[in-house]
């Protein structure tokens, strides 16, 4: 046997073998017992050696071309072998899509606090600035300011929460103390809302809530109208409701406001055409407002001749229960889980 | 409304008017007819009645009605030709007579036959239509029913109920509303009659005042030759239709008058006045009076009361006394009109606890013209009801008579106030038919509106009054919508409600469900956090510890046994997770809120914003992915770490073993959250018996609480950007065995003492005790990244710093490097 018979014997053995392999594995050991180290293709050509100078360079060429073809077969039987493979992992990898997905633990805001921050947005839109107060309110604050005086018989429509003491001291029962409180610290012009939590002593059903939210808006400067105010708040309502809305006053009480109203909007559900949201008056009751009473500027130390100003106050809850459907105001304080969890994508 | 359209014909249907009045500032709460029902029910004249044939006690009927002319079969005992009566057709639901149900049971009626006659109809009791429980005989209506009209339009009514805000006592009176009416509707009022108070004969005895304070008028007439009585029909059924009871014809004319004029009005028997005269006086001290409630009161110096010769007779502008009542043997009374100081009135009426229609209207500042008129008014009705009467002396005390006043403002204060300018005819127009005198002066720019007041208009007395009255009249529906012009403030946003949000953002993806719950607290909430026992001196509280004494108390809780504004959220947010828990496999709850802490000699309390967590149930809820194990410290640890470690603090955020552990919290499962050396919040998990008692059937409850202010307080910088290296880290994992009492922390800081700068990042991922590292040692181990900024790091440079960090961990915690 000479050495390029040996040659061509291996060729063909290795080409025969390397055709047998069915996945990669075995292509790879293939390469490892034929052009690995240890493999019959370096051991044949560790023969060279021993041929004659006559033979060794032809012998050489012939040995080379010989593993230059098994290389390239090894790569070409790889790359078909590693098709072959990656196409078997797609078909077994295959999954039901449909199955649920991996869900790490999401809490939710509550939709008292949601509903705070988009109207906190909607008026900084307008240059309002969000400002907070104290729950615990001084009567001075709560009514005095307020053009409430004690013995007047408007203190008895707001049920207070007293507590104990020496001075005379509640639970605020609106957010309007800050009214009094942001013109004493600020000279015009005053643009602010105030969101915060007001109690008023009263029996809990579906509509009424002894500890509730509210927003109250103030508005002064030396040109602020009752026109500007029913703009505002028509702006704030298409911000919430969408649509064009439209704001209805109607003549009402408020010892610090002259002249007074109450503000409706136009149901967003019905147009105004009455249905079950509205109560089918084509109206959703939002709160109370006016032109801030002179008694009230004066108290706080502005010029009323020379300033004007609105305020607002609307219920949170209220809103929420108007804009989303909820029946029963005692849900917020109740703080069920199954509740809340239905504005986990805000509100 | 027939009392309204009889002042004011404003020719409106009710729910109309109802509705331009509620526009305008009245608010009609209620537009109901009465009595409901009433269809197929006519005015019906009877024209003959016959012997029923078979029966001794029927009779047979023959009633005109119209078109309707029918013969009906009745047992009433009181049927007589000429009488007009009611007659039912069938198809009338009326009122079961026979049931004892306290709500009405109608029925539908049905033609049929009486003992073989066919009756057609039916002639209706009181009772039958809802009038009364007057079932005895058939209902007799007065001659001048027109025979074949609906009953509903003879007899029937609208009632419409307002809600008197309390500026609109002028309204408080029919009279009131329809001056209110006449203003929307442009129809004219006609005042109801009343007797000219100049023509009666004056006397200086029937009436004196003391106290001209609290009493700036006192009028009084005697009336002799009363007969006591049921009042006329007509008058009874307002009454009723206004929600009051008719008692008799004298008290019934002065509820009427309180309605139609809203003037309360007081009679008193005149015989059982000691001097036959009242005088209104402060109460002397020891003086009692039983008030007509049949309660003896006892009455306190500040208190205004009406008095004879002897003793208190009443209490002056509340109710009057037992004793001197009109009854059924009355002859002769005193009428009593009187105008007090609003003020003294709340404040009786608070002290007595009773409140009454007259308080009611007192308190809120009547007009004291206004007893004239109601004097007046009461008298023409008693001389008309009670014939032979005659007022036989008549005195008004009115030392100071309030005029009329004006108010004065420049006619483009229409426009500075409301946004757009009103013609002057329309305020003039408008204003005169609400009852003032407008007059305007001056010229162009400078034109000026004075508008006498009358002086029923208490509250209208500076120019927005004037204004308002005008706007509501005209419309609100015409005020245009324009934003506010002119500059704006400067903005400054309050920085730390921002952050809170962010925290609040940040505990939500944490797995936490926000809640917001009532702030006051009381012994059954703070005594399962104090060790079960509670009284006034245990301290209570979480971050904030005192006595419950020292607690803000409500005179008036909603829930008598929670008066106290809480100085923690844990027990409220306790009680909600523990509700949840019986729905929910997992619960993790915050809440972020005021807690109130009185600071002594400050009026107001110390309102910190507050955060509490609460998590209990299963780590994850149940599905295939679902992680084992149950919720505890470490959870509730990861989320505050996530929610709050992210900020950059003046000192680190570190938990420490609690050294006086809470008494309701698990003591070794306990830490206190500081940064540097102030406390600012307490994580840990309830004691067992603690979780039961508060709800909870979970073995482990984890709660912290954390005060936000602190943390906000201490935030030092925002981050700073800083270039990311270009170079990888290098990943080493160190296992560090200790004695068993080494905190992970001393270990951590140990190990990040000795790698130095070139540390960036330390996770424990694995702790181990076990025989093969000997007992009572544990394993720690950590992986730390390393990086440099300019360069990569060598093994050289890693392999030195590893025998650096052997040495610290061996001189610090005494720590031994494993593997
Ligand atoms: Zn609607």
């Amino acid at each position: 046997m000479t050495f390029t018979d040996d040659l061509a014997a291996l060729r063909q053995r290795a080409l025969a073998a390397l055709d047998e392999t069915t996945d990669l594995p075995e292509v790879q050991a293939w390469e490892r017992a034929t052009l690995g180290g240890k493999g019959e293709l370096t051991g044949l050509l560790r023969g060279l050696g021993r041929l004659s100078a006559e033979e060794r360079p032809e012998a050489g060429r012939a040995a080379n071309m010989v593993k230059v073809e098994l290389t390239e077969a090894f790569a070409g039987r790889q790359r078909v072998m590693a098709a072959a493979d990656l196409r078997d992992r797609l078909a077994t990898d295959a999954i039901d899509v449909t199955l649920p997905g991996r869900q790490p633990a999401v809490g939710t805001l509550h939709p008292v606090t949601e509903m705070i921050e988009e109207l906190s947005e909607i008026f900084a839109l307008m240059g309002f600035q969000t400002v907070y107060g104290p729950e615990v309110e001084t009567s001075h604050y709560n009514f005095d300011q307020l053009n409430i005086p004690s013995d007047h018989p408007a203190r008895d429509v707001w049920d207070t929460f007293l507590v104990e003491g020496e001075g005379e001291v509640v639970l605020r029962t609106h957010t309007s103390p800050m009214q009094a409180r942001v013109m004493e610290s600020t000279t015009p012009p005053v643009r602010v809302v105030v969101p915060g939590r007001c109690y008023r002593f009263e029996a809990q059903d579906a509509s009424h809530e002894w500890a509730f939210h509210q927003l109250e808006g103030l508005a002064v400067d030396e040109r602020i109208t009752m026109a500007d105010l029913k703009g505002v708040l028509r702006e704030m309502a298409r911000q919430l409701f969408g649509g064009d809305r439209r704001i209805r006053f109607r003549c009402d009480f408020f010892p610090f406001v002259e002249p007074g109203v109450d503000f409706a909007v136009d149901c967003s559900v019905c147009d105004g055409k009455g249905c079950r949201v509205c109560k089918y008056t084509g109206w959703l009751e939002m709160g109370g407002a006016g032109m801030v009473h002179p008694n009230v500027l004066r108290a706080a130390g502005y010029d009323a001749e020379r300033y004007t100003g609105f305020a607002f106050g609307l219920g949170i809850e209220r809103l929420v229960m108007m804009r989303h459907g909820v029946d029963d105001v005692r849900a917020f304080a109740g703080n069920d889980l199954r509740f809340l969890r239905q504005f986990a994508g805000g509100i | 409304m027939r009392w309204l359209e009889e002042i004011v014909p404003t020719g409106l249907e009710p729910r109309e008017l109802a509705r331009r009045m509620t526009m305008a500032g009245l608010e009609a709460e209620r537009v109901e007819e009465v009595p409901a029902g009433w269809d197929n029910v006519f005015v019906g004249l009877v024209t003959r009645v016959d012997r029923h044939p078979d029966a001794d006690r029927l009779n047979l009927v023959d009633v005109d009605a119209g078109e309707h002319k029918l013969r009906v079969v009745t047992g009433a005992p009181n049927i007589a030709e000429g009488q007009r009566v009611a007659l039912a057709l069938a198809g009338a639901r009326l009122i079961d007579p026979y049931t004892e149900s306290p709500t009405p049971v109608y029925k539908t009626l049905k033609p049929g036959k009486i003992r073989g006659i066919v009756s057609e109809g039916m002639v209706c009791s009181e009772r039958e239509l809802g009038l009364s429980d007057e079932h005895e005989g058939i209902m007799v209506l007065s001659e001048d029913a027109p025979v074949g009209a609906p009953l509903k339009a003879w007899l029937g009514d609208t009632v419409i109920e307002f809600e008197i805000t309390p500026n609109l006592v002028h309204a408080f009176s029919i009279v009131g509303i329809a001056r209110q009416a006449s203003a929307l509707t442009g129809a004219d009022v006609r005042v109801p009659r009343r007797v000219d108070l100049h023509t009666l004969p004056g006397s200086s005895d029937v009436v004196a005042v003391d106290d001209v304070d609290l009493c700036p008028r006192l009028a009084g007439a005697v009336v002799t030759g009363v007969t006591v009585g049921p009042s006329p029909e007509w008058l009874q059924r307002r009454l009723v239709h206004a929600g009051l009871r008719p008692v008799n014809n004298l008290v019934d004319i002065t509820n009427y008058v309180m309605l139609e004029f809203g003037q309360p009005l007081h009679a008193y028997d005149r015989r059982r006045l000691a001097g036959g005269r009242i005088v209104a006086r402060r109460a002397r001290p020891g003086e009692t009076l039983e008030t007509l409630d049949h309660q003896r009161r006892d009455l306190t110096g500040d208190m205004l009361v009406i008095a004879d010769a002897e003793k208190p007779v009443g209490v002056a502008g509340v109710m009057g006394g037992v004793d001197s009542e009109v009854a059924d043997d009355t002859t002769e009374i005193l009428l009593e009109a009187a105008a007090f100081d609003m003020k003294a009135i709340r404040r009786s009426r608070t002290t007595l606890r009773l409140r009454t229609d007259a308080s009611a209207r007192f308190e809120r500042g009547l007009d004291p013209n206004l007893p004239g008129d109601g004097i007046a008014r009461a008298l023409s009705l008693i001389l008309a009801v009670c014939p032979g009467s005659t007022v036989t002396a008549f005195q008004d005390v009115y030392p100071e008579p309030v005029l009329p006043w004006h108010v004065t403002l420049p006619v483009s204060r229409f426009e500075r106030v409301l946004g757009v300018a009103i013609p002057e005819p329309t305020i003039e127009e408008t204003l005169t038919r609400l009852g003032f005198a407008p007059s305007f002066e001056g010229d162009g720019g400078e034109r000026r509106l004075t508008v006498t007041v009358p002086t029923e208009r208490r509250d209208v007395t500076i120019p927005e009054d004037v204004i308002e009255e005008v706007a509501r009249v005209v419309g609100y529906d015409t005020l245009p919508e324009t934003l506010p012009s002119g500059r704006l403030p400067a903005i400054d946003r309050a920085l730390d409600v921002d952050w809170q949000r962010a925290v609040r953002r940040r505990l939500a993806a944490a797995g936490a469900s926000e809640c917001i719950s009532y702030p006051t607290v009381g012994a059954p909430d703070l005594a399962s956090l104090s060790g079960g026992t509670f009284d006034e001196a245990t301290l209570v509280g979480v971050l904030d510890r005192r006595p419950a004494v020292d607690l803000l108390t409500l005179v008036n809780p909603i829930q008598a046994e929670r008066p106290y504004l809480r100085n923690t959220l844990v027990p409220s947010l306790l009680a909600l997770a523990a509700e949840n828990r019986k729905h929910e496999t997992r619960v993790a709850l915050f809440e972020v809120g005021s807690t109130f802490r009185p600071v002594q000699g400050q009026e107001l309390p110390d309102e910190v914003a507050t955060l509490a967590l609460v998590m209990s149930g299963a780590r994850a809820v149940t599905d295939r992915f679902a992680a084992a194990g149950t919720l505890d410290y470490f959870d509730a640890k990861g989320v505050l770490e996530s929610a709050l470690g992210v900020d950059t603090l003046s000192a680190p955020l570190v938990f420490v073993a609690a050294e006086q552990p809470l008494p309701f919290l698990h003591p070794g499962r306990t830490a206190d959250l500081r940064l540097g050396d102030r406390q600012v919040g307490v994580i840990g998990e309830l004691r067992p018996d603690v979780a039961r008692s508060v709800g909870f059937e979970d073995a482990r409850v984890a709660v912290a609480e954390v005060d936000l202010r602190a943390l906000f307080a201490a935030r030092v910088t925002r981050p700073t950007g800083k270039r990311v290296p270009r170079f990888l880290p290098a990943q080493q994992d160190f296992a560090i065995v200790v004695d068993r009492s080494v905190s992970a922390d001393a270990v951590r800081d140990a190990l990040a003492a000795g790698a130095g700068a070139l540390a960036t990042g330390m996770t424990l991922f694995d702790v181990f005790e076990g025989e093969q590292i000997g007992a009572d040692r544990k394993s720690l181990a950590w992986r730390v990244t390393f990086e440099a900024p300019d360069r990569a790091l060598t093994d050289a440079e890693l392999v030195k710093t590893r025998s650096r960090i052997a040495k610290v961990l061996k001189q610090r915690v005494d720590g031994v490097l494993r593997g």
